[in-house]
């Protein structure tokens, strides 16, 4: 039995050794160099919640293949929109010490459990599109200009219509994303403003990214039914749910135009064929962004210095039939 | 040997040998007609607020429109229900068999070999689901919530995470052409529907899946093949999951990892009102046809009236929570 015992301890210590020499969790892609000025390479933690959207998928292929080319020992953290197993890896991860902590997609207000325990070991944020204010959760957070967005949108509406007043547009939004949220309330604002009717009287809200475009769908369909040729515009806050909205607008036969937001593929293409109601969407500039993100780490790891500001809003492009063949689509970004 | 069982507890109602059962009171006829007294209900009063609108012939066919791919993936809940089993990965299904058509038509395959390659898709994933339960008898509710998860996972994998679009026309037309001015979508739930009900209500098959649902033993005794009969339950499923994925991506003109994944909770509450509908609180096609209309109904009246989307959410809730209620009680005063 002792005899039992012993060997089942000697391998159970040779497994850990084993493991401890592969240097880190299943996640880790070590770096080849850098030392962030200890011999030691610059450890970054990223993670995001959005890995199984294109953008979010494109910008972890992005940061392991910049990562590689800066040396970074990088722990790579895909949390699937689960909080509640991606918060307590990162957590975990920063428990094992890093330099830095790079945050995409992944809004502060899902990770405060990390900006505390960031905070806690003295780790700074890094993030891309983590908020749609500035906060001091994040050494830095570089996301694009929800103002623009909405300012973009509303002025391609209103030059297509020939102006706004007296003209019903519907404005669908969907509350959980902090940035579709804050760009519809703008839009909302910016039309009332100008003199537009807001279809419904408010916001319409799908209630799921998943099936935005289905209820994007009915809910054009079922308020043009009861208001015949009750819709100038549609202004959506992202692109699946405008393909949705589009949809209603041509199987109603209503004339009304439809604005998104994101320039995905079939958006464009829809924009480009000239025959959707889909009359324009916004390109957000993420490469750039990611790089500007990732300069600050760099320059945080050279020397230590931080950014003197901690958050960023960039411009967007409104993508018309004009200028869509020169745009990459936000699926295609890497490809 | 096969059985027919003599009290069928999903069809008993409509068959003469509901003479045989006891005079129902005046509270239990309340119960079995209130799901479908609310549904007239429902219809009076969206009527009663917008007479110009409601029952007219185009928001009709709009409501016929938007639950006709819903009907669709409630029949293959029903079908499994029947059999007093449950399938968390109707939803999944239909995405991935959309996904893998959708996939299929981008690479340059012919709407044919897209269609059948979709459908073989639904019906493998259901026939897995059917050995998982019948022949290693694991749970049907962690062995669909398993595979549903493996299901969502094959259906990013074959999208890459993107939305696939850009389908020939031939495959659209599935989804949005129309014939009298009715779209396609609606007479395809129509036909499946029938189908269905007629296995369910006239063929060996359809009496004993009524009879596994009614008591597995007595089942069992009968001579009836349980674990075969439930395998065929759950691949009938699957298959019929899987046109409606198929006629979602034509719908929609395009497909992705999550498309329609709202079907899973409205297709198990479509069947629970259908539940109630009739005596024996058992699954039954009828019974999900009208559970459907309901929640047509009052998504298009409420959008119709401009009620926000979260309130139409607490109200299905609730009416869930009634239906259930009401089939609970049913059950109790059989």
């Amino acid at each position: 039995m002792r005899m039992r015992f012993t060997a089942l301890a000697a391998a159970a210590l040779a497994a850990a050794t084993v493991l401890s020499g592969c240097g880190g969790s299943s996640g880790t892609d070590a770096g080849s160099g850098g030392d962030g000025g200890s011999g030691k390479p610059f450890k970054v933690i990223a993670f995001t919640s959005g890995n199984q959207t294109p953008i979010g998928a494109w910008w972890v292929k992005q940061v392991q293949a910049d990562a590689k080319a800066n040396g970074w020992d990088l722990t790579m953290i895909q949390g699937d929109f689960d909080f509640q197993k991606m918060n307590p890896q990162v957590e975990s991860a920063i428990g094992q010490g890093a330099d830095a902590i790079f945050d995409g997609y992944t809004d502060v207000a899902s990770i405060s459990s990390i900006v505390t325990a960031a905070k806690d070991s003295d780790i700074p944020i890094f993030a891309v599109d983590a908020g749609t204010e500035a906060n001091d959760a994040f050494a830095l957070n570089v996301t694009s200009n929800q103002q623009g967005i909405a300012d973009q949108t509303v002025q391609e509406i209103s030059k297509q219509l020939g102006g706004l007043q007296g003209k019903n547009v519907m404005v669908i939004g969907h509350d959980p994303h902090p940035g579709i949220r804050m760009r519809a309330s703008l839009a909302e604002a910016e039309l009332k403003k100008a003199g537009a009717n807001i279809a419904g009287g408010s916001i319409q809200k799908v209630k799921s990214p998943a099936t935005g475009r289905t209820e994007a769908l009915a809910l054009v369909s079922d308020y043009l039914t009861a208001n015949p040729g009750g819709l100038d515009a549609v202004w959506v806050g992202w692109d699946d749910a405008a393909l949705g909205a589009a949809q209603g607008v041509s199987e109603s036969g209503s004339k009304a135009i439809v604005t998104g937001c994101d320039a995905s593929s079939e958006a464009i293409a829809a924009i480009q064929s000239g025959t959707s109601p889909l009359v324009a969407t916004v390109e957000q500039p993420w490469p750039s962004v990611n790089k500007t993100v990732e300069d600050a780490i760099l320059a945080y790891q050279k020397d230590g210095t931080k950014p003197s500001e901690t958050f960023d809003a960039v411009d967007t492009t409104l993508v018309t039939k004009d200028n869509a063949a020169s745009i990459t689509p936000s699926d295609k970004l890497g490809s | 040997m096969t059985a027919t069982p003599t009290r069928n507890p999903g069809i008993e109602d409509t068959s003469a040998g509901v003479l045989a059962v006891p005079r129902r009171s005046l509270g239990q006829r309340a119960l079995s007609g209130g799901t479908v007294l609310a549904l007239v209900a429902l219809v009076l009063f969206f009527f009663a607020m917008r007479p110009d609108v409601f029952l007219t012939f185009t928001n009709v066919r709009n409501i016929l429109y938007q639950v006709s791919i819903l009907a669709i993936i409630a029949v293959a809940q029903t079908v499994v229900m029947v059999v007093g089993d449950f399938d968390l990965s109707v939803a999944a299904t239909s995405s991935l068999s959309g996904s893998v058509a959708g996939a299929l038509l981008t690479a340059g395959q012919s709407v044919t070999v897209a269609v059948l390659a979709a459908v073989a898709v639904g019906l493998a994933i259901g026939l897995v689901n059917g050995l998982l339960v019948a022949y290693l008898n694991l749970s049907a509710f962690v062995a669909t919530l398993a595979s549903m998860t493996s299901i969502v996972g094959a259906a990013y994998l074959v999208t890459q995470g993107t939305t696939l679009f850009n389908f020939p026309a031939g495959f659209t037309q599935l989804g949005q052409g129309r014939l009298l001015n009715i779209p396609m979508p609606v007479y395809l739930a129509v036909l499946i529907a029938l189908v269905a009900w007629a296995v369910l209500r006239f063929t060996t098959i359809g009496r004993s899946w009524y009879a596994i649902g009614g008591n597995v033993e007595v089942a069992r005794l009968s001579g009836i093949s349980v674990r075969r009969s439930r395998l065929l339950a759950f691949t009938v499923a699957g298959l019929v999951a899987g046109i409606g994925g198929i006629l979602l991506a034509a719908r929609l003109g395009s497909s992705s990892a999550v498309q329609g994944s709202d079907n899973l909770m409205f297709s198990v509450a479509a069947v629970f009102l259908g539940m109630t509908v009739i005596r024996s609180g058992a699954a039954n096609l009828g019974g999900t046809v009208i559970g459907v209309a309901i929640i047509g109904v009052m998504s298009n009246g409420l959008n119709i009236l401009g009620v926000n989307s979260y309130v139409q959410q607490v109200v299905t809730g609730i009416i869930i929570i009634a239906a259930v209620t009401l089939s609970s009680l049913k059950t109790r005063s059989r």
